[in-house]
């Protein structure tokens, strides 16, 4: 006979507060709802500010990503104020954002993500004690040198911006500092550090020799070649992946999207695609169409969101009216259900690679579906793509620290525009609109609401939900493979801002 | 995160020279779903002791006074909270929301702080509430908190060492100071060379709205992330560990009256400020007006 049974199971070390509610069958899940927690009501507080407050506000959305919410915030006024901030500002931008995503990156993989291999959970894996000795919460020893060598690469947004996280250097015309050489210098030695040991540490090999990683029979090469990449985090995360049958896992609805990023600054010896992004923009379909990406066709669904409103509304049009209805009806979440022409698209590292047509991550799609391995493996080495991008910027600004870094820009008295870039997470988009001075609508729809929204109005799941369906729990009160599929995406409900906060987890020691 | 900012000690052997036992957190604890209800079962039983409590993010009442828009399983957060606070030797307000509601305080999620709402004793516990320290809940202000205070805060928590207070919570320590004190663009204020637009060089106290000289802070005696802080790379202090952050009007713009700031830095008179700043003005050096100081 089979069994069924709906368990809660909240979810932490994800940024901010998520309850998951799955439905299992024999302790497989057939049906799952992800509900944010919390609503913050950021958007509604904006409404009525001054036209720059974005920049001070937004970036208070998220301890782990400010510096991104502050790009997407002054890049909306850019738009509003009809600029192109110069090139130094592009660079200077670009580099600190870049900084923070390989903070967040390395972040979210040792100290949220691999922890759940320390746990009792995969005890009788044969990796399990070592998995212990590297990443057991606070005290292994791969957690304390991610620690350590992440807060060293984030002087680098200090230097530059003043502070990490949440400063406000970036503003429409450019950025408020002008470093000069030795600062420059200063962040070209910890960005030489933190590349050695990312290579040393992280992949195991150089950037170049995993750069040559292409096709899934190149990985599994590499991962045989030496010890230094069975042993590096990569390949420990791999060879326990394995070991542990999770290949094939967690897989989504294979619909991709990526906003694109990093403005590339005109006379840059960094090259991008066929867009000025060194990330490139496009939807990636099931069926493998790439599409380019057109704001336009994003809109936010409210059915199944402690909302008021019908249909999908475009952010310009977007309403945050909250309406707590209780957890017995349709609506079970405080985040709302953004779709991309009507579908629901997971966004992230792993979306910007198939977007982009790298083809590692395509032949990884091919054999093993758009799982929870591939997922996490994108978000693991995503600095190999941007640490060469980061080097030429900091050269170029350190040879070209004479050219503005700024452009004046008169006080902004109306208009629209949207900041839409790749967070750590994926696409995030602000779209603001300003009157008479002052903002009249500030909409935000974070990479966290595109994977982990929750059903749209025609009752199609969000990505996270989709990617909990089939999957086997072996114990229904330690669901560790659960906390695989959702720590896959890297999930930052502090930033679903209709939603939910890390700020607000009431306690710790 | 900005805890993990901490450079000496780092956060990890910080607990370990504390001999501090974390037993939860949000982002990196690993327990299962059902050991962390037993824990918490167990600390609200009194069956754990609870030596220090810290409080992130604003306490969400609203809707009307429900809490329901921040919820664990159902209940609402604050009710958890404020039980916490019960069994807890030391209450910590991480930050200017969990200290005094910040952002939050605002009516559609009505939030407070632990002990305060803004600058009005009260907020969740109420203003009679103490520790079972006897001590008052330590607002540890700042968006985010500097993490020298924190880590300062639980070593002296952790030694027994009573920390002296200021008239919100704030322990003197890290906010006995002005975020102005330490500001390389010091001299610039002194004689009144201003910013009038970004990216120059000169104070941004009469234009760009910078709260410095109100402020109580530590960001320009103990660097943030041992580098700057961002008055010195050309970005205003919004005054974050101020009870009242963040302002309801606009940033990055001075308010004044005939030319001088409304709001004046702590403790000076008007009279005597407008004097100052007129003979300061006409002292200035060229070095100064021409920018050449490189700051």
């Amino acid at each position: 006979m089979t069994r069924r049974i709906i368990r809660d199971l909240p979810l932490n070390r994800v940024e901010g507060d998520l309850e998951i509610r799955v439905e299992l069958e024999d302790n497989r899940v057939v049906d799952a709802w992800s509900s944010g927690t919390m609503f913050r009501g950021f958007e509604n507080l904006m409404v009525g500010r001054g036209a720059l407050d974005g920049l001070v506000i937004t970036p208070r959305i998220c301890g782990i990503c400010s510096t991104t919410h502050l790009m997407a915030a002054a890049c909306a006024l850019d738009q509003i104020a009809g600029v192109r901030p110069p090139g130094n500002a592009l660079r200077l931008r670009n580099l600190t954002l870049m900084v923070e995503n390989c903070q967040s990156d390395l972040r979210q993989s040792v100290l949220m993500y691999m922890p759940d291999f320390a746990t009792p959970a995969h005890a009788a894996h044969p990796l399990h004690a070592a998995a212990v000795k590297r990443y057991a919460p606070l005290a292994g020893e791969r957690c304390i040198d991610v620690v350590r060598e992440t807060r060293k690469l984030l002087e680098i947004i200090a230097i530059l911006g003043g502070q990490w996280p949440h400063s406000s250097f970036m503003v429409p015309g450019g950025v408020t500092y002008i470093p000069n050489l030795a600062e420059l210098n200063q962040c070209r030695g910890l960005l030489q550090h933190f590349r050695r040991w990312y290579e040393q540490q992280v992949l195991g090999c150089s950037l170049e020799r995993w750069q040559a990683v292409r096709s899934v029979s190149d990985l599994d090469a590499w991962l045989e070649e030496n010890d230094a990449q069975r042993d590096s985090d990569v390949g420990f995360f791999l060879r326990f992946s394995r070991g542990a049958g999770l290949i094939g896992q967690g897989r989504g609805h294979g619909h991709f999207l990526s906003y694109g990023s990093l403005d590339i600054p005109s006379g840059s010896a960094v090259t991008g695609g066929e867009d000025r992004y060194l990330v490139p923009a496009g939807f990636r379909t099931a069926d493998g169409r790439i599409e380019p990406f057109d704001q336009s066709r994003v809109a936010e669904h409210v059915a199944s969101s402690w909302y008021e409103g019908v249909g999908g509304r475009h952010p310009f049009d977007g309403e945050t009216v909250p309406l707590a209805t209780g957890a017995d009806g349709k609506k079970y979440s405080w985040s709302k259900a953004p779709r991309y022409a009507g579908l629901p698209a997971e966004t992230g590292p792993l979306a910007e690679r198939v977007v982009g047509g790298d083809a590692l991550f395509g032949d990884l799609l091919r054999c093993y579906g758009p799982d929870l391995v591939s997922r996490q493996l994108a978000r693991l080495v995503r600095p190999a793509t941007l640490l060469p991008a980061m080097e030429t910027w900091l050269d170029e600004l350190l040879a070209q620290r004479d050219q503005p870094f700024y452009e004046t820009v008169p006080p902004l008295q109306q208009g629209r525009g949207f900041g839409l870039i790749e967070a750590a997470r994926g696409a995030l988009g602000h779209w603001v609109e300003i009157r008479d001075g002052k903002i009249a609508r500030y909409q935000i729809v974070t990479p966290t609401a595109w994977n982990g929204s929750p059903r749209d109005d025609a009752g199609v799941r969000g990505p996270w939900e989709e990617a909990l369906i089939g999957l086997h729990v072996a114990d229904i009160d330690n669901p560790v493979e659960a906390g695989h599929v959702v720590r896959s995406f890297d999930p930052c409900l502090v930033c679903t801002v209709h939603v939910v906060g890390a700020d607000t987890t009431p306690l710790r020691c | 995160m900005s805890l993990l900012n901490a450079a000496a000690p780092e956060v990890g052997d910080l607990f370990r020279q504390l001999d501090i036992e974390l037993l939860w957190h949000p982002s990196l604890s690993n327990d299962s779903p059902a050991a962390h209800d037993a824990l918490l079962e167990a600390i609200l039983a009194g069956d754990v002791a609870l030596d220090i409590l810290v409080v992130e993010g604003t306490i969400v009442r609203g809707p009307a006074n429900t809490g329901m828009f921040d919820t664990r399983r159902g209940r609402p957060k604050k009710d958890l909270a404020a039980a916490l606070a019960r069994q807890a030797n030391h209450v910590v307000a991480a930050g200017t929301c969990a200290a005094f509601g910040g952002i939050g305080t605002n009516d559609t999620l009505q939030g407070c702080g632990l002990q305060f709402t803004g600058k009005t004793p009260g907020g969740l516990l109420g203003a009679e509430f103490r520790s079972r320290s006897g001590g008052p809940v330590i607002n540890l202000a700042g968006c985010p908190c500097h993490e020298q205070a924190m880590t300062g805060t639980l070593s002296a928590l952790a030694g027994g060492q009573a920390l002296a207070l200021d008239e919100f919570n704030r322990p003197l320590d890290w906010y006995g100071m002005t975020v102005h004190q330490g500001c390389t663009r010091n001299e610039y204020h002194e004689y009144r060379v201003e910013e009038t637009d970004f990216a120059q060089r000169g104070c941004l106290f009469f234009f760009k709205g910078c709260h410095g000289p109100l402020a109580d802070g530590p960001c320009n005696k103990v660097l943030w992330n041992g580098r700057s802080s961002k008055p010195r790379a050309g970005v205003p202090c919004f005054g974050c560990t101020d009870p009242d952050f963040p302002q309801s009007f606009p940033f990055f713009v001075t308010r004044d009256i005939e030319g001088v700031p409304i709001s004046l830095p702590k403790g000076v008179s008007r009279a005597h400020y407008m004097v100052y700043k007129g003979m300061a003005a006409a002292a200035a050096p060229n070095r100064l007006k021409q920018r050449e100081t490189k700051i």
